[in-house]
């Protein structure tokens, strides 16, 4: 079986799907890819560049159903979404800032940093000796981490927000009588 | 809002499917209004109403108890 995608003309709504998860995997091995080369451009890059080509595609099906009960069920889940997404938003934003303005109070050694760098390059064989290394391993700086570390919470919070979408989007078309059937149901 | 669309399409022997195209809306929602699920814009109401040939106050009627 031969599939043939062309979205230089118009296109069915599955077919749209079927991209839709093709471009998803392309993501994902973009991201890998990027991983490994640690440059944050590639997937930032790739990532917009398949937004961008997903939505020229979506233009281009003809067989979508949109009428005024679906864009109000659309606009029930994102007000919804939307007004529980800033409470756990806000809640988490406030942590943030206490855990950014509670800075260590204590007096600290004055090379700790240097002390946790050792730690680290002796954690690679567990009881191993840091001077056996004859060159220091490299090891990102700590505002890198940080803010890679900020990225999860990004991410994570951007899956909640997902979620959080679908689960409005189930209940409000469900309410609104979506997978309502009667007596001229195929 | 209670309506009689359901009777009006009988009369005009119209399944759900046809009412929508000609309406322009999905079957789910002809469906969802025939149930009560859903009720309607003034826009779509005005739409059904005039297709039938009748006043928007024949097809839908206002329920104190919904």
């Amino acid at each position: 079986m031969v599939l043939t995608i062309d979205i230089g003309t118009t296109m069915k709504q599955n077919t749209f799907y079927i991209l839709a998860g093709i471009v998803g995997l392309l993501e994902v091995g973009a991201f890998w890819l990027s991983v490994q080369h640690r440059n944050p451009l590639l997937i930032i890059a790739v990532f917009i560049t398949g937004i961008a080509f997903l939505y020229l595609a979506w233009r281009r099906v003809t067989d979508r159903q949109v009428d005024e009960r679906a864009v109000l069920i659309a606009q029930k889940a994102g007000t919804a979404t939307f007004m529980v997404f800033w409470v756990v938003f806000f809640a988490i934003s406030l942590g943030s800032a206490v855990m950014g303005l509670g800075a260590p109070r204590f007096p600290l050694p004055p090379d700790w940093r240097d002390r946790t760098r050792v730690l680290n390059e002796s954690a690679v064989i567990p009881g191993g000796d840091p001077s056996a290394f004859p060159e220091r391993i490299a090891v990102p700086d700590d505002g890198l981490i940080r803010l890679g570390m900020f990225g999860y919470l990004q991410l994570s919070l951007l899956f909640l927000l997902f979620f959080l979408y679908v689960g409005f989007r189930v209940y409000y078309a469900r309410k609104y009588g979506e997978w309502e059937t009667d007596e001229e149901q195929d | 809002m209670k309506n009689r669309i359901k009777v009006f399409r009988a009369m005009h022997d119209l399944t759900q499917e046809a009412l929508a195209r000609e309406l322009g809306v999905t079957r789910q929602t002809v469906l969802a209004i025939e149930k009560g699920k859903y009720d309607p814009s003034l826009d779509l109401a005005f739409r059904i109403a005039r297709y039938f040939g009748v006043t928007i106050e024949e097809v839908f009627t206002f329920d104190e108890a919904s």
